[in-house]
């Protein structure tokens, strides 16, 4: 059956269309020209002086920081939420509780930044890292829950059965059998974490302090007032440590299997 | 009840609006292969796991070795389950799955290694200890589950249909390994299947259930020849059914029954029988014989008339439907030898079928709807099969 | 025994969701209907006057345009996305994994750095700019960005790997041998596909729609980067209020313009489900 050319076309245009910014802003942080225009030749002037700015250090280790924490919390968090709304799916308290959890996947991020500044100015919290540790954990924790209940959805629950029927109690037969199994989700779930409060932008403008730039922060006032091509550096740079991240772990993925 | 190791007593289970298991009471004794055979949703799946603490009974008790356990959760009972799907731990070895139930047991390392390396012995896979159970096949999937119950000696093992997943070679392999198995090590079996050739060919006892309830407990030769309620007749193998009532008591031992389109029906009375009294009377098909002439007289056969309806060659047998009397009556008929009838029966064709008196047998509880388990072809295209 | 664990594992995250989702979102509605104080904070007692004044034409305008602006982006989302879903789903599996990662590598860059991307990409001194003056079909002084067509490409180019996902997990699971049978009875390519594999996929289809146009409506960052006043949005009207103007019930009041926006496409959804269908939402199932 002779098949249509047209939507293999399309997606070659559509690839395309997706890397073209993402090759010239690679290409560009190699350019020592101020105005990316013209080309003046391989340099790494760039990358010099990212490594001596001290804002980047300090946005990065900024960013680290709550990234980790965010994502350590956020992981409990969600695996627990998630093990409760498969374990108990049918009951009225997991439809209150799937609702609850399916808003910040829904929810335009703007609404969360300002009704969590609202609430946090109404408190009388200060603003800094302590509220975007609090705002990152809130989305982070709907994500992580997703992913893990995909998990769970495929999960023959006979091996706990199993595992109660050999001797195991509820909590040895959790340690020992449904965590471990559940690894692989759990896993990727906290690298989706991780990675949403890594780049997180809008929420976290909204709820930064005066001392406490990510770098996502720390981007955006590049580009607002001024735009020095160290940014170009700067995402090569991150571009490629995802990547790697990236290969490393579908890499370990397949060694375990 | 005293030789009686595993005991329901009056166990009922509900869920929502379904009563799963209604009141059943059942004995097995100790070192039996005992099988619970059913259709789905009978509730013998739902009295396995009854035994193995998965669900509490909302009414009854169960007991095993007279010490009531109806209370305890499952990790306490001294009994162990093989799982339809073998619930197999992906993320630990064939030798980790063996030997977790004495981890959790707390058994010393070198014992552990003892008794999983005697038991590797047992289902011959010695050489595959270091796999992951997605590197085995289906039949090995199922030793390894098999060994992973027993090496904990239980009391009990609880079989829930583990041959369902495998194909029809594997699993006759399957069945006598289990066999062997049950033979070597002497533990109870308690067997949950709705293959009755398993159920016959394992067991020594078995409970046809149905609804929740039990309809007959006994060995697969009784099951099979005395069936007592339609149910049991009709869910085993093949038979016929005539409905009729008692007409006269010729002797001690035979009884005329009347049959509506039939010419007086002989049956052996092994029940105390009264005249006009209703009677279900029940004939296997393999009973029957069939041919073109009318059989020699005999004071204890059954003859009747009737003509070929339906034909299905299956190498070995071939059975028959006859419309005989406004009754259609399924005969197998064993070619036992090469071409012995020389002119075959054919659709259409008129014909003589017969039975011995003594080959019938009467039901004590007859359900009309039961008739929809029989194999019957349909009449016409679009009819469906078994009446459903 | 059964019912004390389901509490215990979902008291945590329905405790922290409560504080961090459901309070904040109420508060935002409650202090849209509270006065301005001139320091940036907020009054005490109750007015309408910040509501009543959402009905001005220039924030109808700009309520208007983030709307058409989103149902675009949405719709060119769409278009771009079912012939890429459908040929990704389609590969051997060897480059079904390859063509999956290449869609989302670009996921895994930073959100600001892309848009930066572009917006140096369509500088007036940029390649794009030169490139289309050099074939002649822009003057010398037009600008790119700063445009509403800026605002809904950059958006498209943001959107489209979020769509591609959703339609390629329903086309994986969809039978393709339907397409064959269609063309088996004479439907030709493009009918098979309107008639048989659309419908199909009507799970993906659903899901990658709100996955669009949710966050076009509440977008904030592009209209802000690239947008210009021409390009402006109602996203970032409110941060505009929050921070400029330090304007809190008139941000609040906005704010909860957007919520109800966005809620409306959701009961819909809702409203379809219960009419008897099976979740028409990918993302996760509904337990």
């Amino acid at each position: 059956m002779r098949r249509s050319r047209f939507p293999i076309v399309v997606t070659a245009l559509v690839l395309g269309f997706l890397y073209l910014p993402i090759l010239i802003l690679v290409a560009n942080s190699f350019n020592p020209a101020r105005f990316s225009s013209r080309w003046e030749g391989f340099s790494l002037v760039w990358y010099a002086r990212l490594f001596e700015s001290p804002e980047i250090w300090q946005a990065v280790r900024t960013t680290l920081i709550i990234a980790v924490s965010a994502t350590a919390v956020s992981v409990v968090l969600g695996t627990t939420a998630a093990y409760a709304l498969h374990r108990f799916g049918a009951s009225r308290l997991q439809r209150v509780h799937y609702t609850l959890i399916y808003q910040p996947l829904v929810v335009p991020e703007i609404l969360m930044g300002i009704s969590l500044l609202m609430a946090f100015v109404a408190a009388g919290v200060r603003l800094g890292l302590l509220t975007i540790f609090l705002a990152h954990v809130t989305f982070c924790v709907s994500y992580v829950a997703m992913t893990v209940l995909g998990r769970l959805q495929d999960f023959d629950f006979s091996v706990i059965e199993a595992a109660r029927d050999l001797g195991a109690t509820p909590w040895q037969s959790t340690r020992r059998v449904l965590l471990p199994m559940l690894m692989p989700g759990i896993v990727a779930g906290a690298l989706l974490a991780f990675t949403l409060s890594v780049d997180d932008f809008v929420i976290t403008f909204f709820v930064a302090g005066p001392g406490s730039t990510t770098l996502p922060l720390r981007i955006y006032s590049m580009i607002k007032y001024g735009a020095p091509p160290m940014i170009n550096a700067l995402s090569t740079l991150l571009l490629t440590v995802t990547l790697t991240a990236v290969l490393l772990s579908q890499r370990l993925a397949r060694r375990s299997q | 009840m005293s030789n009686e190791f595993l005991e329901f007593r009056g166990v009922s289970k509900r869920f929502g609006p379904i009563q799963a298991v209604d009141g059943v009471s059942l004995g097995i004794k100790k070192g039996e292969f005992f099988s619970l055979l059913g259709p789905s949703g009978c509730g013998k799946t739902t009295m396995l796991r009854l035994a193995a603490g998965f669900e509490a009974p909302d009414d009854g008790r169960v007991f095993l070795d007279s010490r009531d356990i109806t209370g305890l959760p499952p990790d306490k009972r001294k009994v162990n389950t093989i799982f339809q799907s073998y619930a197999l731990f992906p993320h630990l070895t064939v030798r980790d799955n063996i030997g977790f139930g004495l981890t959790i047991a707390r058994r010393p390392r070198a014992d552990i290694r003892a008794e999983v390396d005697r038991m590797l012995e047992l289902i011959r896979m010695t050489d595959q200890a270091g796999k992951k159970p997605d590197q085995l096949s289906g039949g090995q999937k199922q030793r390894v589950a098999v060994a992973r119950a027993l090496v904990n000696k239980p009391d009990v093992l609880l079989l829930d249909e583990p041959l369902a997943a495998l194909d029809l070679k594997l699993r006759q392999k399957m069945l006598v390994e289990l066999d062997l198995i049950h033979d070597e090590v002497g533990i109870t079996f308690l067997y949950v299947t709705h293959d009755q050739a398993e159920a016959m060919s394992l067991s020594d006892r078995i409970a046809v259930m149905s609804g929740g309830r039990i309809e007959q407990i006994g060995a697969p030769a009784e099951i099979y020849e005395s069936p007592r309620t339609s149910f049991v007749a009709a869910f085993i193998g093949d038979t016929n059914f005539l409905e009729g009532r008692v007409g006269e008591c010729l002797d001690r031992d035979y009884c005329r029954l009347d049959i509506a389109g039939l010419p007086g029906i002989l049956c052996f009375n092994d029940k105390v029988l009264q005249p006009g009294q209703p009677i279900y009377l029940s004939i296997r098909p393999e009973k029957v014989h069939i041919s073109h002439d009318r059989p020699e007289e005999n004071a204890h056969r059954n003859v009747l008339a009737g003509a070929v309806e339906d034909v299905i060659y299956l190498g070995a047998n071939t059975k028959y439907w006859v419309r005989a009397g406004g009754y259609r009556i399924q005969v197998l008929r064993q070619h036992d030898r090469y071409f012995l009838d020389e002119k075959p029966l054919r659709w259409k064709d008129p014909c003589w079928v017969w039975w011995h008196a003594d080959d019938g047998f009467m039901l004590d509880h007859f359900r009309k709807a039961d008739e929809g388990l029989l194999a019957v072809p349909p009449q016409s295209v679009g009819e469906p099969i078994n009446g459903k | 025994m059964k019912r004390r664990t389901e509490w215990l594992t979902s008291l945590p995250t329905l405790v922290w969701l409560s504080l961090f989702v459901v309070i904040p979102t109420l508060l935002v509605f409650a202090i849209a209907f509270r006065p301005a104080t001139p320091y940036g904070g907020v009054g005490s007692g109750w007015t309408l006057e910040t509501v009543r004044s959402l009905a001005t034409p220039s924030y109808l305008a700009i309520a208007w345009r983030t709307l058409w602006m989103s149902l675009l982006t949405t719709a060119l989302c769409l278009v771009l996305a079912l012939p890429a879903g459908y040929t990704i789903a389609r590969a051997a599996a060897r480059w079904r994994n390859r063509l999956l990662m290449l869609v989302i590598i670009p996921f895994w860059t930073s959100f600001l750095v892309r848009v930066f991307a572009w917006k140096s990409l369509l500088h007036p001194e940029g390649p794009v700019k030169r490139a289309l003056e050099a074939l002649g079909l822009v003057g010398p002084g037009a600008t790119l960005l700063y445009h509403p067509a800026t605002v809904v490409l950059v958006m498209v180019y943001t959107f489209l790997p979020f769509t591609i996902l959703p339609i390629y997990a329903a086309a994986e699971k969809f039978d393709f041998r339907l397409v064959e049978a269609a063309r088996d009875l004479g439907a030709r390519p493009f009918q098979s596909f309107r008639k048989v594999f659309l419908p199909g996929i009507r799970r993906g289809v659903v899901t990658a729609v709100l996955v669009v146009f949710i966050p076009a409506l509440g977008s904030y960052i592009i209209p802000d980067l690239v947008g210009g006043p021409s390009g402006e949005m109602l996203g970032n009207k409110i941060a505009q209020r929050v921070f400029s103007d330090r304007n809190l019930p008139h941000a609040s009041a906005l704010s909860a313009v957007l919520v109800l926006a966005v809620l409306a496409p959701l009961i819909g959804v809702l409203a379809l489900q219960k009419k008897g269908r099976k979740s028409d939402i990918v993302i996760g199932e509904a337990p």
